[in-house]
């Protein structure tokens, strides 16, 4: 394609994350232009990110996932439990976590594909679920902190003054973005997620990949919950907290690196441009609840930058597909 | 009540509509006729405003002269529109349905439903409608539908009186059985003194209702006379005229196919709007099916590929039975199908020309681990340049920034890429332009030429007939006839689709 206006377009989350950079880093360098603050953020916004990696690939379908940060909660309670409850150790408990966590995703498939239950209503009704179920888990309490010092050591390591935790989301984006964007499954979920109906006429099996894209997406949840758990211990909470940035992220980056179109490098551009606005707005104003306000703003104004762009004529939108436009007119008639 | 004089619409160089003149009584029903690209649509949008025609024509109704271009200047001279799909709100009931055009009588707010209902009671009596104001629009048969609309479309909205109403193809999508009813409900409203234009392709509706009946042919009027004494058969050669087959046949410049092998057999097909019929197609011919809307021409090819639930029969591509309802079974045994909807079926708007093109092919440019992008570039620049997309740089653009005609043509060559043996094609040329139409009657040609069996679906009576070795005629549901070798004309075509044979001699002896 034609390179117009120096990827203004594509990468303007790139121009604007460096202009975060610029403004902070004049207004406060002590704080903000500092390897810890960058280190920080890096670790902070690990497992979010995974979360939006995992909204991501039910979103090239065309099917939201609700249920991810339940998965994500309840996988922490469940790992850590196995370990500290019953004695497991830490790979076989990783492993079975990771196995359940994909089994929501396979009950989330059969919901939305056998029962044709809207994925929006069909993850809504799982997440909830699964908040029972992990309350039935947990008994209420929190399970106590693995005693391994590997546990920690999991996702605390540093590499190059990172914690490698950072290293597994690069791994995983680098996954995503080969499924999606360099194998035929992802050929197949973005048709999906465009045009139902043309995939399935075009021979593509619709309900099969979606399906999997439902269990790849609770995978990385389940993962995404693990690694928490050794990150910064077991919470109760936190799943559902990060559901709504992790949309945030998976949307903001629909307009990023390959606009039009939920792409990993994007979700993972917006996920940082985000976070180090928030980060330098706190260590300027030392306030905490713009987390929240940043998120939710960015969610919104993500969406309504897409539609904008789906209504500008001659716009490279792939939602269009899955509405009917006005039916071509026939010149002759 | 309407008079229309001189009326002319000339879309990019191409005259749609020229020069028409037409005067229509209160009180008649005028049918209108003629066939695809005769005129009748823009002549219709003209009136709605919707379309400006040409400078120099001029439309009056009941005497006052209609703005062209303005909905709001149609609808206060008193044009009323029922078009075919209907606009109701199925999920909503007939009450509220007629009430939404007008606006619910309201006192703070709140609906006054008993003032609404004897409102709606009144609007239905009007149109002669017996119906429970309560019931479902959803629950309604296809004929109430149709009279829900109509009654919607006479509602007297703040005092305007409807003088004209306009039935844009009412019945084509109604059973056979329901049009009776309908016909009743349209005499009922000419005999309030209004104006019906009535559109449609079904003759005997024609004879039984029409006082008057105007035949468009390619945007002229070629007759406009009284009802009284017509036979079937005269209308029918109004409609069809006795024009020399000019459409050159280019599937005679094709071998016979008659000894090659079967590709395709179909054995007892049955769906839910068409009654089982047996096919078979040969290796190198091309088959086209004509019909009428609502003949169930629209289900046929649908339902050997499996995009339409196959009830009954059986489907052979050489020889290996087809699964119902399993399009990628049926790519994987040989057989491929474009649907009509371009954009709602056919393609994925938002991806690119490229991914499109290999869809239905991807795991062709796939060694693990990565898509073979070259491979596939070129692959597209093959097909661009067979097919003469343009533009012939745009494979990464999105589908949807290009033209119809080049979007068929790249939607086409998915197909064709998958090297099938059945083709089959539904209204190939809809919408697009003359180059891009030639250029895909060309490829057909082409698939047929190296051995592949080619179905075409269409409402184009000359495409069908410049491409077919045989036209399978559907008629109500049923497939009635096949036309074969020098049969194969547009006048016979034509005439096949709307009445049979045992009825015109019947009337001709």
């Amino acid at each position: 394609m034609r390179i117009r206006n120096a990827g203004m377009d594509r990468f303007s989350g790139l121009y604007l994350g460096a202009l975060f950079v610029l403004i902070f880093g004049l207004w406060t360098p002590d704080l903000f232009l500092t390897s810890g603050t960058l280190h920080s953020v890096a670790s902070n916004q690990a497992i979010g990110a995974m979360l939006a990696l995992a909204v991501l690939i039910p979103m090239a379908g065309g099917c939201y996932d609700l249920s991810v940060g339940a998965v994500a909660g309840i996988s922490t309670v469940i790992v850590v439990t196995l370990q500290s409850n019953h004695g497991w150790s830490m790979g076989p408990a990783i492993l079975v976590t990771v196995v359940i966590a994909a089994v929501a995703g396979l009950v989330n498939g059969f919901v939305v594909v056998k029962l044709r239950v809207d994925a929006f209503i069909a993850t809504l009704g799982t997440a909830t679920i699964i908040a029972a179920f992990q309350t039935i888990i947990s008994d209420g309490a929190q399970p106590p902190l693995p005693r391994s010092p590997g546990w920690r050591d999991l996702t605390q390591q540093t590499v190059f003054g990172f914690q490698i935790v950072v290293i597994y989301l690069l791994l995983l984006t680098v996954l995503v973005w080969w499924v999606l964007e360099h194998t035929p499954a992802g050929r197949y979920i973005y048709a999906i997620g465009g045009n139902e109906e043309a995939a399935h006429l075009s021979g593509v099996a619709v309900g099969r990949w979606r399906w999997m894209s439902m269990i790849a997406s609770a995978a990385i949840a389940g993962i995404a919950g693990v690694l928490y758990g050794s990150l910064t211990g077991p919470s109760l909470t936190y799943g559902p907290g990060l559901l709504l940035p992790a949309f945030a992220a998976a949307f903001l980056g629909t307009t990023q690196v390959r606009p039009g179109r939920p792409n990993a490098w994007g979700t993972l551009l917006a996920v940082y441009v985000l976070a180090i606005g928030v980060k330098g707005m706190q260590l300027v104003t030392g306030v905490q609840w713009l987390n929240d306000m940043f998120n939710g703003g960015a969610l919104i104004l993500a969406v309504a930058f897409a539609v904008w762009r789906q209504r500008r004529p001659g716009a490279n939108s792939r939602k269009a597909g899955a509405r009917p436009l006005a039916p071509a007119r026939s010149g002759s008639e | 009540m309407l008079q229309v004089s001189n009326l002319s619409k000339t879309f990019s160089g191409q005259a749609a509509l020229a020069g028409l003149n037409l005067t229509i009584e209160a009180g008649q029903v005028h049918a209108l006729l003629g066939g695809n690209g005769s005129g009748k649509s823009t002549f219709i949008k003209i009136l709605s405003g919707y379309h400006k025609p040409d400078p120099g024509g001029s439309v009056r109704v009941a005497g006052s002269e209609l703005t062209f271009g303005s909905p709001e200047s149609s609808r206060s001279s008193g044009c009323r529109f029922v078009h075919q799909d209907l606009g109701l709100i199925d999920t909503s009931s007939v009450l509220d349905n007629v009430m939404f055009g007008r606006g619910f009588p309201r006192t703070l707010a709140t609906v006054r439903s008993r003032r609404a209902r004897h409102l709606a009671v009144a609007m239905l009596d009007r149109a002669g409608l017996d119906l429970d104001p309560d019931a479902l629009v959803g629950a309604l048969t296809p004929a109430q539908k149709t009279e829900v609309a109509v009654a919607r479309a006479l509602s007297p909205a703040s005092g305007e009186e409807v003088r004209l109403l306009v039935l844009d193809e009412p019945t084509a999508t109604l059973p056979h059985d329901e049009v009776d009813q309908l016909l009743a409900t349209i005499r009922r409203v000419s005999s309030h003194q209004v104006g019906v234009i009535f559109v449609t392709h079904r003759l005997e509706e024609v004879l039984r209702v029409a006082h008057q009946v105007t035949v468009l042919r390619d945007g002229r009027r070629i007759a406009s006379r009284g009802m009284e004494g017509l036979t079937r058969s005269e209308l029918v050669h109004l409609l069809v005229g006795d024009e020399l087959d000019e459409t050159q046949a280019i599937a005679e410049k094709l071998a016979d196919p008659a000894d090659a092998p079967v590709a395709l057999t179909a054995r007892s097909v049955s769906t839910q709007t068409v009654a089982p019929f047996d096919l078979d197609v040969r290796q190198g011919e091309i088959v086209g099916v004509a019909g009428i809307t609502g003949s169930g021409r629209e289900a046929v090819l649908g339902s050997l590929f499996g995009a339409l639930k196959r009830i009954d029969g059986e489907v052979r591509v050489k020889n290996a039975p087809l699964r119902p309802n399993d399009p990628r079974r049926s790519i994987r045994a040989g057989m491929v199908f474009m649907p009509a909807e371009r954009r709602t079926r056919g393609g994925v708007l938002g991806l690119s020309a490229q991914e499109n093109l290999s869809l239905a092919k991807v795991t062709k440019h796939w060694r693990f681990p990565l898509m073979r992008r070259t491979q596939e570039r070129r692959q597209t620049a093959y097909w661009f340049s067979r097919l003469g997309v343009r533009p012939d740089d745009g494979s990464t653009l999105p589908l949807s920034a290009f033209s119809g005609g080049n979007q068929q043509k790249i939607l086409l060559a998915r197909w064709l890429n998958c090297e099938p043996s059945v083709l089959m094609v539904d209204e190939p040329t809809q919408g697009v332009d003359i180059q891009a139409r030639a250029r895909i009657h060309e490829e057909l040609v082409g698939a047929a030429k190296s051995g592949t069996a080619v179905l075409v679906s269409s409402s184009d009576v000359d495409e069908l007939v410049a491409l077919s070795h045989r036209v399978l005629i559907l008629r109500a549901g049923e497939v009635v006839e096949i036309l074969e070798g020098s049969d194969v004309t547009i006048g016979n075509v034509t005439r096949r689709t709307l009445v049979s044979t045992h009825e015109e001699h019947h009337e001709d002896s």
